[in-house]
C-alpha cells in the first residue's frame, strides 16, 4: 500500500459575508430571537402595572436607540438582565425568516407548505412594523342624541391657532407635538404662522401639569406667573399615571407682524376655554389640546344600552346603535363588542361608556376606540395564510406517507 | 484622501440634522368639527383654568381683606390678618346647623354642644337669615392629615338660607381673628344669595 504525500481535500473556506448568512439564516438565532422575544412579553406584561402600558410598550418595543437596550423591572425593582429591545427583535427575526425561511431552506414541490407558512410570518411581521409607523388611535366619546365629527388622539397635544369668524373658527393651524415636546426649560421657538397677522412663541413645554393659581400657592421653582397663574409639574404617583391622563402645557407669546410682543400666556391641557387675542376688529384663540382627527361623516349615538354580569359590575354587552351621515346620506349601524364598524380605512371599536355608575334613565355617553391602521387585517390575512401552509405540508406529509406504505409492505 | 473628505461631508450631514430649530412654519391646517364649535372667547384665566362659575352667593368684601379665586368647597374665599395665615370662605355645607356647629368645634379639640346650647348661642344675620355665631380657640386641626396649628381661633356662623346651610368660617391667629369679629359679622350681613 503507497502513502500518498497529497493532503486530503480541504473543506473549502467560507467567506466572511458567507458566515454573516448563515448565522442569520440559522435555526440559532430564530431559537434565540423568539425566547428574548417570549421574555420580553412577560417583563413587559408584568411591568405595565405598575408602570403604565403606554410607557411599558414604549420602553420594550420602541424604535428609539435608547431602548436597544433595556433593564426590565419587576414589582419596582430593577433586574439585572438586560434584554435587547423588541422592536429589534422582531426585525432580526424578520431578517431571519427571509434568509432562512425563504431564500436558504430547501426548495421543491415537498416543502410549499413550509415556505408558505414563513411567507405568513413574514407577512404578520411587516404587519406590526406597518402597525407601529403608520397606525393612529384615538377616541370619541358621544352622548346619547349628539353627534361627533371628529376623534381625539390618545397621547398627542398639539396647539391649534384659529380665527374666529361669526363665533366658530374658520381654517384651523395646527402645530404638531413633535414640534413642541422639545422645548423643555428656557428653550423657546417661534412658529410661522402664514395667512395670520402674528406669530407665536412657545416654551417651557412640560408633558404633565397643571395650571396653578399663584395667590393659592407661590411658585416653588421659579415658575413664569401669568396672569396670576403659572404651570406646575404633576408629582410622580406611587402607581404611575396612565400616559392617556396626562395634561401638557406650556408659556405661549404672541408677536405681531411688526415684531410687538404682547404678553406671556399658557396654554395647558388642563383648560376649559381658549385664549383669546384681539388684533384690530379680529378675534383669534389658541388653544392646547389633543390631536383632533376631522371625519368625513359625522356619527350620531341613537342609543346606548349596558347589560351587566348579574350583582358584579362586569360589563357582560355594551350596545351602541348609531347613525352614520354623510353627504346627506344616513346608515344605521351597531357598533359592539367584538363588532367594530370599519368604514374608509378607520375602524370604531366599543371601548367604554359614562358616566360611571350612571342610574336607569340617566343620560349616558358611548366611546369608541378610533384606529386608523393601514394593516388593520393583515394579522388575519397572515394567520391564514400560515393556517393554509400547514394544511399542505399535512397534505404532502400525508400523500408522502400513503404513497409510501405499499413499497414498504412489498419490501416486507 | 476620498474617504476623508466623505466622512467630513457625512458628520457634516449629520450634525446639521441635530441642529435645534429656532422657527418653523406651520403649514398644517384643519377644518372646524364638531367639537369646534362656538368656543368662549375672552374668558379670564379663573374660566380658562377652572371653570369657575359666578358664585351662588355675593358679598361685599371688607377693606384689607384679600379675594381669592374660588374652589370646589369655598364660593366665596378671602385671607386676612398680618400674618397671612388667616382665612376666612363661605361654603354650601350638608347637615343641619348642630352637625355644622359641632363638626367645627371638633376641629379646635372642644366638645360637642345639644341642641339646647345650640339655642343659646348668639344669633347673628347672615345672608338675610338669623344664623349660630360660633367661636373656639386652641389647636386647629383642618383635617387632610394637616397637622394641627397652636394659638388659633375660630369664628363664624351658620344658618338656614333657602333649605340649605349656608356657613361663613374665619379660623386664623387668635389674636388676628378677635379684632376681625367685627369686620366678619358686618360682612355676614353683606352676604346674599345671586338671583
Amino acid at each position: 500500500m503507497e502513502l500518498s504525500d497529497t493532503p486530503p481535500p480541504r473543506k473549502p473556506t467560507r467567506s466572511i459575508p458567507g458566515k454573516i448568512f448563515d448565522v442569520l439564516s440559522g435555526f440559532g438565532l430564530a431559537t434565540i430571537t423568539l425566547l428574548l422575544l417570549g421574555l420580553l412579553t412577560w417583563f413587559a406584561t408584568l411591568e405595565q402595572v405598575d408602570n403604565g402600558l403606554y410607557p411599558t410598550l414604549n420602553k420594550y418595543f420602541s424604535i428609539d436607540w435608547r431602548h436597544i437596550f433595556l433593564l426590565p423591572e419587576l414589582n419596582g425593582k430593577m433586574v439585572p438582565l438586560p434584554l435587547p429591545g423588541g422592536y429589534w427583535m422582531c426585525a432580526l427575526l424578520l431578517v431571519n425568516l427571509t434568509l432562512g425561511g425563504i431564500i436558504r431552506i430547501r426548495k421543491g414541490w415537498k416543502h410549499a407548505g413550509n415556505l408558505i407558512s414563513h411567507f405568513g410570518i413574514i407577512f404578520l411581521l411587516i404587519g406590526a412594523g406597518v402597525t407601529y409607523h403608520f397606525s393612529e388611535r384615538g377616541n370619541m366619546a358621544v352622548g346619547e342624541g349628539e353627534s361627533s365629527s371628529a376623534a381625539e388622539d390618545y397621547f398627542e397635544y398639539v396647539v391649534e391657532v384659529a380665527e374666529i369668524k361669526d363665533g366658530k373658527p374658520a381654517q384651523i393651524h395646527i402645530i404638531r407635538g413633535k414640534d413642541i415636546d422639545d422645548l423643555k426649560g428656557d428653550k423657546l421657538r417661534t412658529f410661522r404662522l402664514p395667512g395670520m397677522p402674528f406669530d407665536l412663541e412657545l416654551t417651557s413645554y412640560m408633558y404633565n401639569c397643571v395650571p396653578v393659581s399663584a395667590s393659592e400657592r407661590a411658585p416653588d421653582r421659579g415658575q413664569f406667573v401669568a396672569d396670576g397663574y403659572f404651570l406646575s409639574e404633576k408629582p410622580k404617583l406611587a402607581k404611575a399615571e396612565p400616559a392617556e391622563q396626562y395634561t401638557a402645557g406650556s408659556y405661549a407669546r404672541i408677536v405681531t407682524r411688526d415684531g410687538k410682543k404682547a404678553a406671556p400666556f399658557i396654554l395647558a391641557g388642563a383648560c376649559f376655554h381658549p385664549f383669546s387675542y384681539r388684533l384690530g376688529d379680529r378675534v383669534f384663540t389658541v388653544d392646547m389640546r389633543k390631536r383632533l382627527w376631522p371625519m368625513a361623516f359625522t356619527l350620531k349615538l341613537d342609543e346606548f344600552t349596558a347589560d351587566f354580569h348579574p350583582g358584579t359590575s362586569m360589563a357582560a354587552k355594551f350596545i351602541s346603535k348609531v347613525t352614520r351621515i354623510e353627504n346627506g346620506g344616513e346608515a344605521k349601524v351597531t357598533i359592539q363588542m367584538n363588532e367594530p364598524m370599519r368604514y374608509e380605512g378607520l375602524t370604531f371599536f366599543q371601548a367604554s361608556y359614562g358616566p360611571p355608575g350612571a342610574l336607569p334613565g340617566q343620560k349616558m355617553y358611548s366611546v369608541f376606540e378610533v384606529v386608523r391602521n393601514p394593516a388593520d387585517q393583515w394579522p388575519k390575512y397572515s394567520l391564514w395564510i400560515v393556517a393554509f401552509g400547514m394544511f399542505v405540508t399535512f397534505i404532502i406529509k400525508l400523500a408522502i406517507f400513503l404513497g409510501a406504505g405499499p413499497r414498504k409492505s412489498r419490501h416486507v | 484622501m476620498k474617504t476623508c473628505v466623505a466622512c467630513l461631508i457625512a458628520s457634516v450631514v449629520m450634525f446639521s440634522g441635530c441642529e435645534e430649530k429656532k422657527e418653523i412654519t406651520v403649514t398644517e391646517t384643519r377644518a372646524a368639527t364638531t367639537r369646534d364649535a362656538a368656543p368662549k372667547l375672552f374668558a379670564t384665566s379663573d374660566e380658562r383654568f377652572r371653570d369657575a362659575k359666578p358664585s351662588p352667593v355675593k358679598g361685599d368684601t371688607p377693606a384689607g381683606w384679600l379675594a381669592l379665586p374660588a374652589s370646589q368647597f369655598r364660593l366665596l374665599n378671602y385671607r386676612f390678618g398680618e400674618s397671612g395665615m388667616g382665612e376666612v370662605w363661605v361654603s354650601l355645607a350638608q347637615g343641619s346647623v348642630l352637625d355644622n356647629v359641632n363638626r367645627w368645634l371638633k376641629q379646635f379639640e372642644a366638645s360637642a354642644i345639644d341642641a339646647a346650647a345650640l339655642e343659646k348661642l348668639p344669633a347673628v344675620t347672615l345672608a338675610g337669615s338669623t344664623g349660630k355665631w360660633v367661636t373656639a380657640a386652641g389647636d386647629y386641626v383642618g383635617g387632610m392629615g394637616a397637622p394641627p396649628k397652636p394659638g388659633f381661633a375660630l369664628a363664624g356662623v351658620v344658618a338656614t338660607v333657602g333649605g340649605q346651610i349656608l356657613t361663613l368660617k374665619m379660623v386664623g391667629p387668635k389674636a388676628e381673628v378677635e379684632a376681625a369679629k367685627p369686620v366678619l359679622e358686618s360682612f355676614a350681613k353683606t352676604l346674599r344669595m345671586a338671583e
